[in-house]
């Protein structure tokens, strides 16, 4: 069965993420507007995923939970689990890899840590867009060794992708790649091609989802069972919303 | 040095010129933002082919009065826009990265 996905969405934690776009409203958006699956992927930071995962399972949703990472090199890579205390445990290791820059909300944007409800439980001083002390082939080692699916985002555009970053995309433990308009066979280098929302704003949510053919059952498990996302990924039984 | 001499003594194009008496103290050249934010001076000139919004972000927040693109990038209107808001003055190039820091370094330091 086709299942709409989304596996790039931020929430008030990203600091150029909308104060609206709080957990909750990121997952009864998300499902108004006919997403199935749906990742919560903040700069660098997972903890606004317990209130996502609530939401979600509130709204008839199934989640993924993870981040959007910075390498040294300003390469965005999505870092997405299944379950909760694994995208949480990768959290607090790439906190470890986050230099403390000078960080003035009034100018770069809040950061805010929410419960279910939108309540703000922390409001973290450490500037979340930062790129972290990981280079590229570390970071995304350190994700697919904690059984991340490790995917590079937007690698197609003029700025934080692979391709603008390094030149081109290297190998690497990829499920796939996202990019953001068609993307050539040659650019992608044989790895499936997926494309995802970047919603930052309520507006953006849902905007570019992509199909993903999955067996009967995929959404039975208490949570989504990564495995079958990672060999639907890798087999390319994807449907994007633009050409090939 | 001041920040009108980007366009009197070295010909860049001004793209958005803010206060032309500002003084200049420093360079950085990067084009990593990353790094811009954890080493780059107040006010410095900053040399870069970054030409994004995202850099003016980070220059208001450094202190750093001018951008100077290099290698004749486009710079994007959303990214003019950002820097009329914070009043940071946008040059640029048809020269390298190497040659507009050569011309400064012997400007301020030479």
């Amino acid at each position: 069965m086709l299942v709409a996905c989304d596996f790039h969405n931020h929430s008030c934690l990203s600091p150029c993420g909308s104060l609206e776009q709080s957990p909750a409203v990121l997952a009864r958006l998300a499902r108004e507007r006919g997403l199935e699956l749906v990742a919560l992927t903040d700069h660098n930071s997972a903890l606004n995923a317990p209130a996502f995962a609530e939401c979600a399972r509130g709204e008839g949703i199934q989640a993924l939970f993870g981040m959007e990472a910075t390498s040294a090199e300003e390469v965005h890579v999505l870092c997405l689990f299944s379950e909760l205390r694994a995208a949480l445990d990768f959290s607090e290791f790439i906190a470890g890899h986050l230099p403390r820059l000078p960080y003035d909300p009034a100018r770069l944007g809040d950061q805010v840590v929410v419960d279910a409800q939108e309540n703000v439980l922390d409001l973290p001083d450490t500037y979340l867009c930062a790129a972290l002390d990981l280079g590229f082939d570390r970071l995304c080692e350190a994700a697919a060794v904690r059984g991340a699916l490790v995917i590079p985002a937007h690698i197609d555009r003029p700025m934080f992708g692979a391709i603008s970053q390094l030149g081109f995309l290297p190998d690497g433990p990829f499920s796939a790649v996202e990019a953001v308009r068609p993307l050539s066979a040659s650019a992608a280098r044989g790895f499936t091609v997926i494309t995802g929302s970047d919603a930052h704003y309520p507006e953006h949510i849902a905007r570019r989802p992509f199909g993903l053919e999955l067996p009967e059952g995929w959404n039975s498990g208490i949570h989504v069972d990564l495995e079958i996302i990672r060999q639907a990924l890798q087999a390319g039984r994807v449907r994007l919303p633009f050409g090939s | 040095m001041k920040l009108s001499d980007l366009s009197a003594l070295f010909g860049f194009e001004a793209v958005f010129p803010a206060e032309g008496t500002t003084a200049i103290v420093d360079a950085y050249t990067s084009d990593l933002l990353s790094d811009v934010m954890a080493k780059a001076a107040e006010g410095s000139v900053l040399i870069t082919i970054q030409a994004h919004k995202n850099t003016i972000a980070v220059a208001s927040l450094i202190g750093i009065r001018a951008i100077v693109i290099c290698n004749e990038r486009a710079v994007p209107d959303d990214m003019v826009a950002a820097a009329k808001d914070e009043a940071i003055a946008i040059y640029r190039t048809t020269k390298t990265q190497f040659e507009v820091s050569g011309l400064l370094y012997r400007e301020l330091r030479g």
